[in-house]
Formats: structure tokens, sequence, C-alpha cells
């Protein structure tokens, strides 16, 4: 299996020698050329150190940022072709997005902040304090439903945040450190979950620093100061491994 | 976004800076308010003065004489130029029934029942020398009792009564006796038959006493010495009369008459018809109206500035709410719709409560002079419009400069 595989229809989404260049008096490339492409379904891990890029990525396969150079593309579809409201539609319709800064409304509780994407979709009103309450149930909070984030612990946060994310039913999940905030029970729990969200046959891309965490995936994208160090396939049986290099593949 | 999820969202941030909101909305309700009292103010002023007057059917025609103010039409002055000779020609003109000529008594002193009330120039009050027939006018209200008929008789105004009863003691009432000392020495000793409402005597408290009490008279052009009067109230023989006659008097007194003469440059001669001084009237109240309008629409002006301040504040102060609602799907035009129900719902509040305090303030402002409440439904639509005006304008750049909240950055902010 390459790594690296060409545009076909089942690629949900793919990066192509993408870079992200800040210029603070000296530019900072904080993604130098990235190459990546996720199949329909598949569950990937990103690991790197701090700064390495890791964010940023998530940033442009969410539809937030784009590229200064090279492409993003999803679901066939150059981001960068896409008008702000086409790009605004993908967000609230195909992409679940739980932020590493988790990202809620302060003022509005937790059911309100898991069901704000709806607010944009045209959804109707009704029902939507039923399917906030499946959302916060399935990540543990179905307690919590009308505690505003101020009220919340950190970890408890971070979980209406991810319950936020799956309200649209998105085909693409970004998550960057969902269980960054968690104890090794709770973390467990949210895995557990982006392994049913696996099985429900959606694209996963989960950043972690944690070795354990990443191996629910299929394969690890190392990220090293905004380059793809090394893309490491995991057998669905994590105890028997292999390791691929990127550069093996180009 | 449908509307009124973003009407429910603003709702909450609207709510949830409530002093600020408050604050906000200040400017819009003062500006309002002070549109609607003082049309409230004008409309209970205008009902009070011109409330029961049949313009169309009243024959009465006055003829004074008007100093040029620039302001509102002219000033009446009190100037006797009106002779007896001009009274006599007037009356020859085809399709005039009656000549009444007006003047004005300069009182020292009036006692009724004991009490004494002085008078003298500035006074409090005036008495007034005419013949009975005034009192046929629709502008001459008689609220008790009839014209006066003998010598020695008077009618009053309401205010009048109301001055009397000041002063304490007896009510002015029917039938009582009235002293009134005349600067010339000469004291009057008058009945009362009958009491004119309070609008009657322009707005001062008056007593109308029989013409045979005047006795002013000047040098006419031909160098006769002939009894002259201020005013002249005609009456034409009927309504569709008037026109005519109040043509062929102007005709007359501006070109053949001795008060043309007598008069000085700066003064006019005015021939008005009922009509014409409720025209002039409400021409005067409609300019005043739009001056203190216009001061009062700056106010609102100055008040959708602060919309637009708060609303510019509150978008930087909410950069990092509009990223969030961008990241999860939120388009630029959902962003100005939320940004504009806001500063709408701010603008309908103020228009709202602007109104309920103007028609409070001008309600309880009306009861000073005791005029009667007219509702300026018309302003109130204006006002309302207006508020909503205020509110959109206001809210456009700081809704633009929300939608062009970059996500990336918004999300970046602490
Ligand atoms: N808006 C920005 N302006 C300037 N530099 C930026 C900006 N955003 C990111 N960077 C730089 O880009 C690099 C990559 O940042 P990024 O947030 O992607 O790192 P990360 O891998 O997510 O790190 P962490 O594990 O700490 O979250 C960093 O060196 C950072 O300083
Ligand atoms: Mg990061």
């Amino acid at each position: 299996m390459s790594q690296t595989q060409s545009l076909s229809t089942d690629t949900v989404v793919a990066t192509r020698n993408a870079r992200r260049t800040y210029y603070l008096g000296e530019p900072v490339h904080a993604l130098d050329g990235v190459s990546l492409s996720l199949p329909a379904g598949s569950f990937t891990a990103v690991m790197g150190p701090s700064g390495s890029g890791k964010s940023t990525l998530m940033n442009l396969l969410g539809c937030l940022d784009t590229p200064d150079e090279g492409e993003v593309e999803i679901g066939g579809q150059r981001v960068t072709e896409l008008s702000d409201s086409k790009r605004a539609h993908l967000r609230g319709t195909e992409i679940g997005f739980i932020f590493q800064t988790f990202n809620l409304m302060p003022r509005l509780t937790a059911a309100e902040n898991v069901t704000l994407p709806m607010v944009f979709n045209n959804d109707v009103e009704t029902g939507r304090r039923e399917r906030a309450e499946q959302l916060l149930t399935r990540v543990g909070l179905g307690d919590r439903l009308d505690h505003v984030p101020s009220e919340l612990s950190g970890g408890q946060r971070q979980r209406v945040a991810t319950a936020r994310a799956l309200v649209n039913e998105p085909s693409l999940v970004l998550a960057d450190e969902p269980t960054g905030n968690l104890d090794t029970d709770t973390g467990a729990e949210i895995l557990r979950l982006f392994e049913e969200l696996h099985a429900e046959g959606r694209t996963i891309l989960m950043v972690t620093h944690e070795r354990q965490v990443a191996e629910h995936a299929e394969q690890i994208v190392h990220l090293v100061d905004g380059e793809i160090a090394e893309v490491e396939q995991l057998d669905t049986d994590a105890s028997n491994k292999r390791t691929v290099t990127t550069d093996e593949t180009h | 976004m449908k509307l009124t999820e973003s009407i429910r969202i603003s709702w909450r941030a609207i709510t949830g800076h409530k002093l600020r909101s408050t604050l906000t909305t200040l400017g819009i309700i003062v500006g309002i308010a002070a549109v609607i009292t003082f049309m409230v103010l004008g409309g209970g002023l205008e009902q009070d003065v011109l409330g029961d007057i049949n313009t169309e059917e009243d024959t009465g025609i006055q003829v004074v004489t008007q100093a040029d103010t620039g302001f509102g039409g002219g000033q009446t002055q009190s100037v006797p130029i009106y002779t007896q000779s001009d009274v006599a020609a007037v009356s020859n003109v085809s399709g005039v029934e009656s000549v009444t000529p007006s003047a004005s008594l300069s009182a020292v002193q009036l006692t009724h029942g004991g009490e004494t009330i002085t008078g003298g120039s500035g006074s409090v009050y005036g008495v007034t020398a005419s013949t009975s027939d005034r009192f046929e006018s629709e502008l001459y209200n008689l609220t008790a009792g009839e014209p006066f008929g003998a010598q020695n008789e008077a009618v009053v105004n309401e205010r009048m009564v109301d001055l009397r009863n000041e002063v304490g003691g007896e009510n002015l009432t029917l039938g009582d006796e009235l002293t009134i000392q005349l600067q010339d020495g000469r004291q009057l000793n008058l009945t009362v038959t009958g009491i004119v409402d309070q609008n009657t005597g322009g707005g001062q408290p008056r007593v109308f006493a029989p013409l045979e009490y005047y006795d002013t008279s000047v040098e006419t052009p031909s160098g006769d010495e002939e009894r002259a009067y201020p005013a002249l109230f005609v009456r034409a023989e009927n309504v569709d009369q008037v026109e005519t006659v109040k043509a062929a008097l102007n005709d007359y007194l501006q070109n053949e008459s001795a008060a043309a003469e007598l008069k000085t440059d700066d003064q006019t001669i005015a021939v008005q018809t009922v009509e014409d001084a409720v025209d002039q009237f409400t021409a005067f109240l409609d300019q005043l109206q739009l001056f203190i309008g216009g001061v009062a629409g700056l106010s609102l002006f100055v008040g959708s500035i602060g919309i637009a301040n708060i609303m510019i504040v509150s978008v930087t102060e909410r950069t990092r709410e509009i990223g969030i609602m961008k990241a999860v799907g939120a388009k630029k035009r959902e962003v100005v719709q939320l940004f504009l129900v806001e500063s709408l719902i701010l603008g309908i509040i103020g228009a709202f409560f602007g109104v309920l305090l103007g028609l409070g303030v001008g309600y309880l402002a009306l009861t000073v002079p005791g005029w009667p409440m007219v509702v300026p439904y018309g302003w109130i639509g204006i006002a309302v419009v207006v508020g909503v005006l205020v509110g959109v304008l206001a809210g456009l750049y700081p809704a633009w400069r929300g939608a062009r909240v970059d996500p990336i950055e918004a999300l970046r902010r602490e």
C-alpha cells in the first residue's frame, strides 16, 4: 500500500506540497511542503513535537485556512478555488473540528454549544436539545447540559467540543489532541467513541502526543518542523506494526 | 440562518450586556421622546386653540395691523389707525353686514366683591372695547350667559374668572358687578352678562366692554380729529361672500383708507378671515414644530452614532466568538445578519420606549397649560421608522467588520 496515493474518488482529503508560511520578520514555515492523503473511512493519527505544524495542518484540512503554496483538496475540490461561503458550508456540514483550545462560546450552555453548528445549517429548531443530550451523554456529560464553559473543567470542555464536532454527522472528523486534558479512563472512553466513528465509516485525523492514543489509528503521520518525517502503518492488531518512511514512497 | 434564530441569538447578546445595551438605547430613547413630546405639546396647543372652530362656516373677517417679524408671519400690533371714516367706508362695501371696531382700554385696577386686582401696562389682564357683534363669530365661544347689550354690561373670559379665583374671596359669576378704573381717570361699573371660553382674548384674562367706553382719536390725513381703532371685525352677509368681501376690503384699506396713510412703513394692514387666522396659526405652529423636531432629530442622529460605536466595540469584543461561529459553519452573510438584527432590536427598543416616554412627558407637560392630549399617531409612526432605520444604519459598518473577521486570527485570541 502506497502512502502518497493519487487523488482517487474515494479520497476524502488530501494535501499536495502544502506550504504555510508566517512572516514575523523571519519567515516561519509552519508547514513546509506536506503531501498527505486520507482515504475515505481511514483513521490517521498525527504526532510530532510542539510547534511542528500539527494544528496548522488541521486548519488547512478543516477549511479554516488556505495554503500559501500547494493544494488542499476535499472531496475532489480544491479548497483555494472555493468561495468563502462554500468553505463555510463545508465546515458546517462535512467537517467536525475538535479544536486544541476547544473554542466554545462562553455565554452558551454545553447543550447550546453542541447545537451551535445547526444554527448555521438552517436545521429545524425542534429536537435540538434531545440531540445535544444524546451527544453529551455519549461523551459522558449527560448531566452537564446547562452548564456554561466557565462552569466546566478543562476535560469536560474538551468533551463538549467533541460532542459539537459530531452534531452535523460529519464525514471528516479533525481532532486536535482530543484526549489531551483527560484522565486515562475518560480518554479511553473518548477513544472508544472515535473507534465507533471509524466503524461508522467516517474519516478521522487525530493529533496526539501519546503513543498509546495514536496506536488506535491505522497510520501515524510523524511531523517534524513542518515536514512529514515518517508515515507509520499500524496493523489493526496493534502488537504487529511496521514502519515505512515517506522517503521510501517518493 | 432563520430570522427567528438570529433574533434569539442577538437578544441574548443584548441581555447579556444589560447596562451597555441600556446606555446604547438611551440615545435613541431621548431623541425620539423629545420629538414625540414636542409633537404632543404642539398638537395639544393646536387642538386647544382651534378645537371647535368651524373655519368654513364663519363669516367673520378681522382687520389688524402687523409688524413683520420675519418669523411665523407678522406680529399683531395695537395701533389706532382705522378711523371712524374708514369704519363707515368699510360698512358700505357690498356684502358687508356689520363692522365692529375693537380696541383695548388701559385699566389701572379692577375691583370685584371687595377685592382689587391691579392693572397697568404689561398688565396681567386686559380690557377690550367693542360692539357685541363679535360674539357671533365662531372665534368667540360663549360658555355661559349672553353678549352684553346695554352700556353698563360686560363679558369676561374664563381666564379672567380663573384670575379672580386666584385672588380669593368671591367667585366671579354672571350678574356680578365689576368696577374698572381706567388710566384716563374714568371708572366703569359693569355687570357681567356672559363668559367666553379661555382661548378668547389672546390667552390673557380679559374683560370685553361696550365700544362706547373707547375714545382715542387721531389726526386724519385730511386734518380732522377722528376716533380711530386698532382693529376691526367685519362680518360678511353670508359665507359665500367672505372671499369677495375680503378682496374688496383689502382693495379699499390698502389703497384708499386713512389707515393706509396712518400706518408706518414696516406695518402692514392684514385682512384675515377666520380661516386665514387659523392657517397663519397652524403655519406658525408647523414651523415651530419643524424647528424643534429638527433639534430633536439631531439628538437622534447622535443616538445612532452611540449605537454604532457600541456595536463596533461589541464586534471587537466578540471577535473570538465570531471566529468560533465561522469555524462551525457561519457564513459572512449570517454574521452580518446577527449584528444587523442586534442593532435593529436596539433601535426598535429605543423607538418603543422613546415613544412611551415622549407620550408620558408630553401628557404631564400638557397639564400645566391645560391643553388637551392629541396622540400624534403620524409622528409615532415616523419615530418607529426612524428608530428602525437608525438601527440598521448604525449596525451596517460594525456588521461588515464582523463579517470580515478571519476565523484563524480570531481563534488565536485569548
Ligand atoms: N498565526 C501565526 N503567526 C505566526 N506564527 C505562527 C502562527 N500560527 C502558527 N505559527 C507558527 O507555526 C508553527 C506551527 O504551529 P502549530 O500551531 O501548527 O504547532 P503544533 O504542532 O500544533 O504545536 P502544539 O503541539 O504545541 O500544538 C509554530 O512555530 C508557530 O509559532
Ligand atoms: Mg497544536
